[in-house]
């Protein structure tokens, strides 16, 4: 498995190589630059092009790529010109943490709520009760969060005044209770991001859940141990639940590495300084480094997460053996 | 033994989840005792500035906080700043000899006296005594004539220094490389500074007003060259003492400004956060702008934001342009033909619910030279019809036919979405009606547009225009004249480039209006833009607030603001 492990961790390097220099020359491909969007309406053709030159864009493609490259492998990914004076890992590591630090509750929620549904939705199966639940999952899966944000602001922070309507103020505030006592509690701009990110997925892992749960019921080792006599919480507890749960290790894998991507439009309609929004903007304003260093991070942790994803299989389920070729 | 470690991570998770769900609630429970803690939903001490505060600091005497919406400064380092989002606080943090009251006057402010020759070429400033940096320095001459340096040094690369300080001797040497320092920058003592120019330039103080001419600090910079504007040193009347990237921009009022500390002690920029509107009904902001589609209710007498809602003129302006040295529109018959063609008081109204007004002329309301009557081409599809038979080209099918061949017209507009503007699917359908003649619509993303708009691609295209100061100068030799670099247009009629030559030295300003509203009446003629829109800024303003005003472009006016709450 070490050797699996290593192998597999080799072909990164090669990975990120490809998917920077597509983004590279694609990126590169369209007329116009960053620079002719940061000069604004009144320009200077000499200094442009000597900011041009200053900053490497006007020679070949391939030394571009290379000055990037030796400058990237070290840890700099280069000058954002949507801000100047700060450094592209300045900008970009702060906003993948506020996304990050949201996407993480979000999915614990996702996953606390969603399993226990499908769950109970597959016991049920053959009542009313299965295809209710399914019903309004279905109903809560298809509502866009552009439809659904609206509503909830409107409910919350302009009617009943709970909640603010939009913004970001990190994770926790803290209550004194006698000047004493600190009491850390969620602030109150997580609520509607959080609902706009839950309520999708959450329905999403819900149904997946029910879908394997059932399967599994069919299979014959569910059928044995029923017939030896175990009573039937023992068979749902010890033999449906955690077989029931290997598909949802990949979606686990992919949404984590989800998270750090952010969500354009959660971050855009509530106003949260996420890595969604910085990307998009950053994509309209031909931010070369800016682009290029968010692309080649999430195509990093995405092939991070695929590997602790297989690895995970061939913990949780010993028919998976990683890494074992077969003799 | 792996289904148990299974079930453990399962309780583990569900754990989690009544920990998280259980916070929600008893949050959502107690939120309504948070109300006192600050309408920005801001609870804890979180906020709390790290004020540095020096033993010489002098009391404030200002008090209130206002709240508005912004968004993260794409630098503020004044001589790099080329955009509104940018200059909108450095303006407030930066000064500069002199600035622009808000009634457009051009003031002395650094400066407190001005003598300019007898041959408009030699400007001396006499500085203010009582003018100090945030830190406590006294500004002087040698700080202004760093700061010029500094704006045209090679090394900077600003994009804008030749455009408003190259009028300056030895300023395009400087910035060419070729001079160690401005010639014409001439320090008489530590109050005066003399400018030598390279010929009379009346607009030469409105250039002056731009950032690009704001004072720096040089020791802050020398010592923190890389990140001294996270935290500058300036002269204005409010300073930076807080900026988290994406999340709030905090400006304190100045102490020591020499006209006076402002009434409003603190400005609280949020940068974060959704609608502005929506966050100005829910009290986080005590001033937000007006979109179309919210305009109708603060129209409406009946709703409770129609008290606070006012609109005031911009100077920007939109318009389609013609590449005048591509077929068809080397003719100015076609070009007239679709001006005559369409219905922008019509356009205003349906689409803009007339939150723009239909542009009368090039020049904008409030600026010098502005006449108050309509100079542009009426809606009057017969004169368009006969324009059009006027020309050598004949319509067939939808299509311009030219003495060699089908010509076809293509208008060009930045913008990502799947529709193209509203307004430009409105001139389409006029000129498809009227004229008979289909125009294809292409849509670019902005970096695309500027650089073939630079590059005088597009044969016709959708833009607009900010003014940078309060000067015809500013929009009708910079777009018009044919040596202009930023005339994209290939545009070129020596009866308009004398005038704007002679108006660029003229020195009797009502001779020099006149010239150029000549100008103007000519460009209109030619038809090389057919002029759309003057924006308005529209917005609802906090009772509580008083003294605030839309600028027509990027001034200072936190210190003419106050608050009473």
């Amino acid at each position: 498995m070490g050797a699996y492990v290593v192998r597999r961790l080799f072909w990164l390097p090669i990975i990120l190589l490809v998917v920077s220099f597509a983004t590279f020359a694609i990126a590169r491909f369209g007329p116009g630059d960053p620079i002719s969007v940061a000069a604004g309406q009144i320009r200077d053709d000499e200094i442009v092009a000597q900011i041009r030159a200053d900053r490497g864009l006007d020679g070949n493609i391939f030394e571009q790529y290379q000055d990037w490259l030796f400058k990237a492998v070290r840890g700099d990914f280069g000058e954002s010109f949507q801000q100047r004076g700060f450094t592209i890992s300045e900008i970009i590591f702060p906003k993948m943490w506020v996304s990050a630090q949201l996407g993480m509750i979000a999915l614990v929620i996702v996953f606390g709520l969603g399993i226990p549904f499908g769950l109970i939705a597959a016991r049920a199966n053959g009542t009313w009760i299965d295809p209710f639940v399914i019903g309004t999952l279905l109903f809560l899966q298809a509502i866009p969060v552009l439809v659904l944000i609206p509503p909830l602001l409107w409910l919350f922070a302009v009617q009943f005044d709970l909640l603010p309507v939009g913004g970001w103020d990190g994770l926790f505030d803290i209550w004194l209770i006698g000047g004493v006592i600190a009491i850390p509690i969620p602030d109150p701009h997580l609520y509607i991001p959080l609902v706009a990110f839950t309520l999708p997925g959450f329905a999403g892992i819900a149904r997946l859940t029910r879908i394997t749960a059932l399967e599994v019921q069919q299979e014959d080792y569910i059928r044995t141990a029923r017939a030896k006599g175990l009573p039937e919480s023992s068979v749902a507890l010890r033999h449906v639940l955690p077989n029931s749960l290997l598909p949802l290790v990949t979606v686990i894998a992919f949404a984590l590495a989800g998270i750090v991507e952010g969500a354009f439009f959660v971050e855009t309609l509530l106003g949260i300084p996420g890595i969604g929004r910085f990307t998009f903007q950053a994509v309209t304003s031909r931010d070369y480094d800016a682009i290029l260093a968010t692309t080649v991070i999430f195509a990093a942790i995405f092939v991070l997460m695929n590997l602790a994803a297989d690895l995970v299989y061939g913990v949780i389920d010993p028919r998976i053996r990683v890494g074992v070729s077969r003799q | 033994m792996g289904q148990n470690r299974i079930l453990a991570i399962l309780l583990g998770v569900l754990a989690a989840l009544v920990l998280v769900v259980g916070g929600l609630s008893a949050v959502l429970l107690f939120s309504s005792d948070s109300d006192n803690t600050g309408p920005t939903g801001v609870s804890s001490g979180s906020n709390e500035l790290q004020r540095t505060t020096g033993d010489d600091e002098p009391s404030s005497s200002s008090s209130g906080r206002l709240r508005l919406g912004g968004v993260d400064p794409v630098t503020l380092d004044p001589h790099l700043a080329t955009d509104a989002s940018s200059a909108e606080y450095i303006v407030e943090i930066y000064s500069g000899l002199v600035t622009i009251s808000p009634d457009l006057e051009i003031q002395l402010d650094l400066a407190e006296a001005v003598d300019i020759s007898a041959d408009g070429t030699v400007y001396t400033f006499t500085m203010r005594e009582n003018a100090f940096f945030h830190s406590g320095r006294p500004v002087t001459a040698v700080d202004v004539a760093y700061s010029i340096n500094r704006a045209t040094s090679r090394q900077l690369q600003s994009t804008v220094a030749r455009a408003y300080l190259g009028d300056i001797v030895g300023v395009r040497e400087h910035i060419a490389g070729v001079a160690d320092d401005v010639s014409g920058i001439e320090v008489i003592d530590k109050r005066t500074i003399r400018f030598t120019l390279d010929a009379p330039k009346p607009f030469f103080l409105a250039k002056l007003t731009y950032p690009t001419a704001f004072v720096v600090d040089q020791q802050q910079i020398e010592s923190n060259p890389r990140n001294w504007t996270r935290r500058p040193n300036g002269t204005g009347p409010y300073r930076l003492t807080e900026w988290r990237l994406g999340e709030r921009i905090i400006l304190e009022s100045n102490a020591r400004y020499y006209l006076d500390e402002p009434p409003l002690a603190e400005v609280l920029y949020t940068l974060s956060g959704g609608s502005a509107l929506t966050r100005f009904e829910n009290d986080e902001l005590d001033v937000a702008g007006i979109s179309v589609n919210d305009i109708e209710r603060a129209r409406d007498s009946t709703s409770s934001l129609n008290p606070l809602y006012s609109v005031w003129p911009q100077f920007t302006i939109s318009y389609l342009a013609f590449t005048t040295d591509v077929p068809p529109f080397e003719d100015v018959n076609v070009r007239r033909a679709l001006g005559f063609s369409i219905d922008r008081a019509k356009v205003a109204e349906v689409t803009f619910s007339n939150m723009l007004v239909p542009a009368t002329g090039i020049l904008t309301p409030g600026l010098p030279g502005y006449v108050d009557e309509d100079k542009t081409f009426p809606f009057d599809p017969d004169a368009g019809r006969e324009a059009l038979a006027a020309s050598k080209y004949e319509v067939e099918d939808g299509r311009l036919i030219g003495p060699d061949g089908p010509v076809p017209i293509v208008i060009t507009e930045a913008g990502g979405g799947a529709e193209a503007r509203i307004d430009t699917q409105a001139f389409l359908e006029q000129w498809r009606t009227e004229l008979g003649i289909e125009v294809e619509i292409r849509q670019t993303d902005f970096a695309t547009f500027l650089s073939e708009q630079d590059a005088g691609e597009l044969q016709m295209f959708n833009a607009g225009w900010i003014m940078d100061y309060p000067d015809p100068e500013d929009i009708l030799d910079l777009k018009f004249h044919s040596t202009s670099q930023l005339n994209e247009l290939g545009y070129a009629n020596a009866q308009v480039d004398s005038l704007l030559e002679r108006a660029r030295v003229e020195l009797d300003a009502e001779l020099r209006m006149q010239l150029y509203r000549d100008a103007e009446e000519l460009i209109i003629a030619d038809a090389a833009w057919l002029p759309l829109y003057f924006s308005q800024s529209h917005v609802v303003v906090n009772e509580a607030v008083t003294g605030w005003f839309e600028p027509p472009m990027v001034i200072p006016r936190l210190r003419f603001v106050e608050i009473d709450r």
